[in-house]
């Protein structure tokens, strides 16, 4: 069993935009605007308590300890075998449209089976998620931590592509792994105390800088609970595919 | 071109990376089996055909592996085999995917069916196309002489164009903004001093290994060449120190020890004063000065009188602050590096004694051929392509009266200064220019004054350009060639000299698309109607392989190795065997050479004009996810980074009730206004300037996705004064103010002004 994670290190990046356009061209995230899996949102110049902070904000989906997204999917479950590509060992799941892959933790999407509701991109406070409904039938979608090119033995692409070495990505379970020891050593989770649902990017930087990304995009709100509360979670997909549909035919 | 040469890589790539074990310490995942059995459902990029080649999104061209599936280039990485940039590349060398297949490509030759300017074409046949250049250039040869031709080029699809324009005979063949709008000033300093272009197209500085750091002005980071910026990032991870002086709180700035926010057009003030204050407290290396360098005497006495005390109110910094840093640095000699800066076209007069001084600096501290410090490129031999070379015509002849004869530096340099081929364009003297050729430059984004230049343009018989895309330069010419992009062509074998050299090639990934021809292909075409003997090889794969074959390689050797050879770095020296490139094999400090022209053989203040009353200073500077104004229209990049934001000091902002966000305009000092901008309030700009990044504001409806967006700092940059040693033009030199809602907002004066930095006058505008 693995958790994978990522560290990104704030004091290496230069906010160049690789690692989100590695992403967009990997896999092909439409262009229209908010259609995003990997971001870089500029922070400042602005003043902290430590002094002035220009930072960024390359952010990706956390790949949760406890993925509200998964929570909120109303999708039917059913029971999927699933192989770890690096033992061979077997086990048996129930999974929604979304789930918490058991072998890697990575957060996935089955995308034969979403339908398109929005419910987990509303739910989730960190925005990672986005409904792509430049298809004929819109699904949600995010980062995957490239699961199918760390299947290849690969890095994921914005990894592989950042010109400062500044993402680190590796398994948490391994205490002797890279992020194992960066976390160790400080790097921290981007959360506050409404929300910690245990995401799984760390980030690690001057203490201007982690003040103001904290500041500024630590979740503030628990998102899901509107979405759990709100109106009945199968009605809403029935209203999403009409409105879609309406939409394609308009 | 060598459209059908695709290389044959059949390397299936997923299985060899996978079969590598990538990162499996990390714990990586193994080939998932089923995976591996469907290489043809394989997602992403998995999969696909690979072809190493060269990137030219900037010119910084760094090695890339491109990525085909079912005969598409589906994804851009850098080539793992390179040591500069290894599977890295930035966000510009991930989105020539989207240059490629850019909907609003050039696709056809086109010529001018409305007035000029106005972007109303025909499309026309290739032979057509080049018939009537050939005509025009020949007629007005003929009829005004060979100077009447004037060509401005840059990058690799400009080098062959580039050879007609020299057979031709014209002194203006080669009129690069590249090295007037921007390196001249810097490597004139280094190559008098040096005797090498310590900066030009590269930088020769060692940050990877220094234990200091010193930027002035300089924006790494926002300025993203890709190893450039890798080993910035590794000398702070080694523990460097750093000092940045800038008046905006830039990307690097916010990864300083020191940062010292400086007065625009002070700089050398500083310089000085740091100079000074080296000398005076013998912090300079004891040996390495008189053995190594020449005029410590001269440059002794010269500065003397800047002190700290004379420097605080003139930078308007604390001296507590400029010592503290200065300090720092001396610390770290020999290993310090005094990086020389790039482009340096920023107030005309004292730009070279700007870079001088930090020549001046980086010697003082002995850390010339020390790691950590400027050292020495390690040369390539490259092969000579026998093909290229005008044979039979023209010996280039200097006019009577020389638009180059003002410039007493220039003289190592090709081509002519910008200015002076659009001032004497207007004028007709010392002689008439009727003819232009732009080649991979957007002339009116780059060059100051772009009325002044379409002024000169209209008065033209005849202009033509080849590009990839229709920005503002392909709607003011008569004729418009569609170029193929790098991604299309061979182009000449490329070296690399910095700190871990290689050569490789560039080859294409696809065919040209539509009807675009490569530059060499155009270039052939074109001497043979102007009856020159320029090109013998058939096409450029066999120049490639002539280059090559010199070198004993051939693309065949060369693809084997993954598309690029390493070679064995030589970048240091120690100092008792150093011998420098120069005359005398030493530094020269203070240069005899510039004082015979009247020059300053030590650097002095000449302070540039102050903002007027009521204006800010336009200062400019980079998205790190755009090359000059070329790729506002690509759809990844336009996505990322669509416009330009106008940074308005906060305090300055509350005081005309400026937020943040707020859509304003900017006017300049000759009243000209500037698109829509949205405004960046922060504390991250001093009070008498105003940031854009450089590039947008495009004025070309035929750039979809650009057009409109943003503010162009270029139409706002008005005032420019040329730099006596080679002519370069200073961009530094315009001012705004802020119009809302057409109420025009004086910018209130929050820093006072010492009577040694007079102001602009605005009745002379």
């Amino acid at each position: 069993m693995s958790q994978y994670a990522m560290v990104i290190d704030l004091a290496k990046c230069v906010g160049c935009h690789a690692c989100a356009i590695a992403c967009r061209a990997e896999w092909r995230v439409p262009s229209e605007e908010g259609y995003r899996r990997n971001w870089v949102k500029r922070i400042g110049p602005e003043k902290t308590p430590f002094g002035i902070a220009y930072t960024f904000y390359p952010g990706l989906c956390n790949h949760c300890d406890h993925p509200v997204c998964v929570d909120v999917c109303p999708a039917d479950p059913i029971t999927r075998n699933f192989t770890s590509a690096k033992d061979g060992t077997n086990k048996k799941m129930e999974i929604k449209a979304t789930f918490k892959e058991p072998f890697t933790g990575i957060v996935l999407i089955d995308k034969e089976r979403c339908i398109g509701c929005g419910a987990c991109v509303e739910a989730c406070p960190y925005g990672a998620r986005y409904l792509d409904e430049t298809l004929d039938e819109p699904k949600a979608d995010k980062c995957t931590f490239c699961f199918e090119r760390i299947s290849a033995g690969q890095e994921p692409a914005c990894v592989q592509t950042c010109i400062a070495d500044a993402r680190i990505f590796g398994d948490l379970k391994d205490p002797n792994s890279k992020v194992s020891k960066l976390i160790k050593a400080g790097a921290k989770r981007l959360q506050s105390d409404v929300v910690q649902i245990g995401p799984n990017v760390y980030w690690k930087g001057s203490k201007k800088d982690l003040h103001a990304l904290f500041k500024n995009f630590a979740p503030k709100q628990r998102t899901w609970e509107d979405v759990l509360n709100g109106p009945d979670l199968m009605k809403r997909s029935i209203l999403r595919a009409a409105l879609a549909s309406s939409k394609r035919s308009g | 071109m060598r459209r059908r040469d695709f290389l044959k890589l059949s390397a299936s790539t997923t299985l060899a990376l996978a079969s590598l074990g990538l990162e499996t310490k990390e714990g990586f995942l193994k080939p998932c089996s089923t995976l591996a059995a469907a290489p043809k459902s394989l997602p992403g990029s998995l999969g696909a055909k690979e072809i190493p080649s060269v990137c030219e999104m900037c010119f910084w061209r760094c090695p890339i592996v491109a990525k085909i599936k079912n005969g598409k280039l589906v994804k851009i990485e850098g080539n793992p085999k390179s040591p500069a940039n290894g599977k890295r590349v930035c966000a510009r060398g991930n989105s020539g995917v989207q240059l490629l297949y850019d909907p609003d490509r050039l696709k056809y030759p086109l010529k001018r069916t409305g007035e000029r300017g106005e972007g109303k074409w025909a499309k026309i046949s290739w032979k057509e196309a080049l018939d009537e250049i050939a005509f025009n250039m020949d007629k007005i040869r003929k009829k005004y002489g060979p100077h009447s031709l004037a060509f401005f080029d840059h990058g690799a699809s400009a080098e062959f164009m580039r050879e007609i324009f020299q057979a031709l005979g014209t002194e203006n063949y080669s009129s690069e903004p590249a090295f007037y709008q921007c390196v001249g000033p810097v490597a004139v300093a280094y190559l008098t001093t040096m005797g090498y272009v310590v900066s030009g197209t590269r930088q020769y500085i060692d940050m990877a290994n220094a234990k200091a750091m010193l930027l002035v002005g300089t924006h790494i980071g926002e300025n993203v060449h890709v190893s450039h910026v890798r080993e910035f990032i590794q000398g702070l991870s080694k523990g460097a120190k750093l000092v940045v002086v800038d008046p905006r709180f830039s990307t690097a700035a916010n990864k300083a020890d020191i940062y010292l926010p400086i007065r625009p057009g002070t700089d050398t003030a500083l310089l000085l004063a740091w100079i000074n204050y080296v000398i005076e407290n013998k912090l300079y290396d004891e040996p390495f000065v008189p053995r190594n360098c020449t005029g410590f005497n001269e440059l002794k006495s010269a500065v003397k009188k800047y002190t700290f005390e004379w420097a605080a109110p003139i930078c308007d910094l604390k001296i507590e602050d400029m010592k503290a840093a200065i300090e720092l640095l001396a610390k770290a000699r020999p290993n310090t590096a005094i990086h020389p800066g790039r482009h340096s076209t920023w107030y005309g007069r004292g730009d070279v004694g700007r870079h001088h001084c930090l020549s001046i600096l980086a010697s003082l501290f002995g850390s010339i051929g020390a790691p950590g410090g400027i050292y020495f490129p390690t040369p390539i031999k490259k092969g000579h392509a026998h093909c290229v070379a005008c044979k039979g015509e023209n010996e280039v002849e200097e006019p009577d009266v020389s638009l180059r004869d003002k410039y007493p530096f220039i003289e190592a340099l090709p081509g002519t200064p910008t200015a002076e081929i659009i001032k004497a364009t207007i004028s007709g003297k010392p002689y008439p220019i009727k003819l232009w050729g732009i080649n991979g430059v957007n002339i009116i984004q780059t060059i100051p004054n772009p009325y002044e230049t379409i002024k000169a343009i209209k008065n033209l018989d005849f202009i033509f350009c080849e590009e990839m895309m229709p920005g503002e330069t392909a709607i003011w010419s008569d004729i418009i060639l569609p170029g193929a992009t790098y991604l299309e062509r061979y182009d000449s074998v490329y070296t690399y000299d910095l700190l871990t050299p290689y050569v490789t090639v560039r080859q294409p990934v696809t065919e040209p698309l539509f009807e675009v021809k490569t530059p060499y292909w155009i270039a052939k075409e074109l001497a043979k109607r102007l009856n020159l003997d320029c090109f013998r090889c058939g096409n450029e794969k066999e120049l490639v392989e002539e280059e090559l074959k010199q070198m004993g390689l051939s693309l065949e050797k060369l693809n084997a190795e993954g598309g690029l050879l390493k070679f064995k770095a030589n970048p240091y020296r120690k100092p008792d065997e150093l011998t420098m490139p120069t005359d005398t094999g030493k530094i020269l400090l203070s240069v005899p050479d510039f004082a015979e022209e009247d020059l300053d053989a030590v650097p002095k203040f000449v302070a540039t004009p102050a903002p007027p009353k009521g204006f800010a200073r336009l200062i400019y500077g980079r998205s790190p996810v755009h090359t000059f104004s070329r790729t506002m229209n690509n759809l990844w990049l336009n996505h990322e980074w669509p416009e330009n934001h106008a940074w308005i000091n906060d305090e300055v902002a509350a005081k005309l009730k400026i937020q943040d966000g707020e859509t304003i305009i900017l006017e300049n000092e000759h009243g000209k206004r500037s698109n829509p901008i949205k405004a960046k309030v922060t504390p991250g700009i001093r009070p008498d300037c105003i940031y854009m990044a450089h590039g947008f504001g495009c004025k070309s409806k035929h750039l979809t996705k650009a057009f409109k967006k943003g503010a162009s700092d270029q139409y706002l940059i008005t005032t420019y004064e040329n730099d006596p040693f080679m002519g370069a033009s200073s961009h530094r030199t315009s001012f705004v103010r802020i119009v809302k809602k057409d109420v025009v907002k004086d910018i209130p004066d929050l820093r006072p002004l010492p009577k040694e930095l007079p102001r602009f006058e605005l009745n002379k505008a």
